[in-house]
């Protein structure tokens, strides 16, 4: 069966790969502060010279490919079933993403909200690659 | 909808998997497909008939809701 923008089946492992180092580099920086001193890039001088460091941007560029690579990831035998189930986990997980979105809209607020914000920015891809391998486990496990 | 495939893969005395072979699918959509979670396209469905021998309706059945 053909299927569009998918890639092949190996970006399953590719994705893992990015993403495991990146998680745990994102979570150092994020919880313990770390920075890598050879990202800091400009000298401080003035508005238009500031200071930047990218280990935050390297962690979370690495994290968005990591998931994107195992969401979009062809099944070895990517058939119309797979192709459907495809279809309704982005489906479920656009849904519960806004749900999830909605909800602490209400619920938190402040700074605190910009962690909401940042983590939401994840969630469509985590939701859709756990319902989309849940269901196919299902299937897998039921036999006859 | 509703399917007879299971017993016409008892008749033929095939696995789940070697029907999925057969047609060019994976096991998991034969399961779903048995267990009325999914209905195939009519290509997967003509490619049933063929190594079943016999036409659709006899092991497609159209229910009261469809």
């Amino acid at each position: 069966m053909k299927s569009l923008l998918l890639l092949p089946p190996s970006y399953k492992k590719i994705g893992w790969l990015v993403l495991i180092p990146s998680l745990f580099l994102g979570i150092s920086v994020r919880f313990f502060d770390l920075q890598w001193k050879f990202l800091t890039l400009g000298k401080g001088k003035g508005i238009l010279d500031t200071k930047i460091n990218f280990t935050d941007e390297i962690a979370l560029t690495g994290i968005i490919l990591g998931l994107l690579f195992l969401a979009f990831a062809r099944e070895k035998q990517e058939d119309e079933f797979i192709y459907h189930t495809r279809l309704q986990s982005w489906q479920w997980s656009v849904l519960i993403n806004y749900g999830l979105l909605l909800v602490a809209t209400w619920v938190v607020h402040g700074l605190e909200y910009i962690d909401v914000m940042m983590y939401n920015m994840l969630t469509v891809l985590i939701i859709f690659i756990i319902r989309f391998h849940w269901v196919l486990n299902r299937e897998k496990k039921s036999e006859q | 909808m509703k399917n007879t495939i299971k017993v016409e893969r008892a008749i033929q005395n095939i696995t789940q998997q070697e029907l999925a072979e057969k047609i060019g699918v994976s096991r998991q959509t034969i399961n779903a497909i048995e267990s009325n979670k999914y209905v195939p396209s009519t290509v997967l469905a003509m490619k049933m008939a063929k190594l079943f021998g016999k036409p659709i309706e006899q092991f497609f059945k159209l229910e009261e809701d469809d």
